[in-house]
């Protein structure tokens, strides 16, 4: 209790209020900001939002230390905000939503208790510093929650592409191909070299056309990784065949020195098929 | 066939099927080499199917086994086959490898082909 000792008296007088039904009194700032033309909720949940607002603030204010940022009461709270950042942009909402409900809330609560205990807070400058300090950490929450949640929509959206972007399609019982489109660096070869792998281990495929035609460029690191997956591949026992090399591409990899006996290459797709159903036994007529 | 770490099962006419277990010690690989090589001739065996299925990692030391052991069956006319390497073995592998290994590798017996 020693923390208390410094309190003014009305900081003092916040923390002994017993407060309860106020949450109706809160609903304004969620109404405004989130059942407006956006209609990112109902005002049935902003009711919901409210009432769990309003418990979380008493339980925060009836605490051992309400001015302790490190409390579970305040963790709750703060969890609170994370969770109704990302609610809202889930919904399609913008974090301004959120922050501006966050500061609306702060002015409406403040005006709530004034009413509720009859004790001018709003006049209070330890009182106004008190809440601006918890709203401000709060605010912050909803940062963090909208910044993780956009870093995690890019991380998937870019895993996206990267699958899209190689796509390994099983086109007859045990032949896979892999067309490798855009720039090949040395992490994207490496993913696409486990992804091969496992799906030749998967599948059980005896042969992979990997085809080239959309690769323009390549460097040392990558022609070594290009080896080292082909390589791969027929330690696991299927046939690696490489197709669409690029002239530039040939030649770089000469440049390189990079021995390519025992790598089968073909002109085109195509040929490339061509060569992996035969090497099957599969005759493919007209 | 009973040696130590590892069984030996014939599979098929010439075909046999060895079956590494956990506590096979390839730093003894001299005598393990001695003895497969002997009970592969009394057999009269031409193919040896070298099962990888619970081997996760290949590392130079295991691979410098697989090599002295492929090179010492051929010797006695006999191909070894390294079958079911792992994705994870066959990455490994691939990494420090400079050259295709001695011995011959499938998906499985039955993906092998004459």
């Amino acid at each position: 209790m020693a923390a208390r000792k410094n309190l003014s008296e009305k900081v003092k007088a916040l923390f002994e209020l017993k407060i309860s039904g106020i949450a109706a009194e809160l609903e304004a700032p969620g109404l405004k900001f989130f059942c407006g033309d956006q209609r990112l909720m109902d005002p049935e949940e902003v009711a919901d939002l409210s009432h769990e607002f309003e418990s979380l603030i008493v339980s925060l204010l009836g605490s051992k230390d309400p001015s302790d940022m490190q409390s579970p009461e305040f963790h709750a709270l703060e969890s609170f905000f994370g969770g109704l950042s990302q609610r809202v942009l889930m919904r399609g909402g913008h974090v301004e939503d959120v922050v501006r409900y966050t500061q609306s809330l702060q002015l409406a609560l403040i005006d709530v208790l004034q009413k509720v205990s009859g004790i001018p807070f709003s006049e209070s400058r330890s009182v106004l510093l008190y809440f601006t300090g918890i709203f401000n950490e709060l605010i912050m929450a909803v940062f963090r929650a909208y910044l993780e949640e956009r870093e995690n929509t890019l991380q998937a959206q870019q895993a996206e592409l990267r699958e899209t972007a190689t796509p390994i399609t099983e086109i007859w019982d045990g032949v896979l191909t892999l067309p490798i489109i855009g720039t090949l660096d040395s992490n994207r070869t490496m993913l696409v070299m486990e992804a091969l792998l496992n799906r030749i281990a998967k599948d059980h495929a005896r042969a992979v056309v990997m085809d080239l035609t959309g690769v323009k460029r390549i460097d040392s690191q990558v022609s070594h990784h290009l080896i080292q997956m082909v390589r791969a591949v027929q330690l696991m026992g299927s046939d690696a065949i490489v197709t669409g090399i690029h002239p530039e591409i040939a030649r770089a990899l000469v440049s390189l020195n990079i021995d390519f006996n025992n790598i089968t290459t073909r002109a085109s797709m195509s040929d490339g098929l061509k060569e992996a159903f035969c090497r099957m036994g599969i005759t493919v007529s007209h | 066939m009973s040696i130590p770490g590892l069984h030996l099962t014939q599979i098929g006419r010439g075909d046999f099927l060895l079956d590494p277990s956990k506590s096979l010690n390839i730093r003894d690989s001299d005598r393990l080499i001695e003895d497969i090589a002997a009970h592969l001739l009394q057999a009269r065996a031409t193919r040896l199917y070298y099962d990888l299925s619970d081997l996760s990692l290949i590392d130079p030391l295991y691979y410098a086994w697989l090599d002295a052991l492929a090179r010492a069956v051929q010797a006695v006319n006999v191909t070894m086959i390294c079958i079911n390497m792992q994705p994870t073995a066959a990455f490994a592998l691939s990494k420090f490898l400079k050259k295709m290994p001695s011995f011959q590798t499938a998906l499985g017996i039955e993906s092998w082909r004459e």
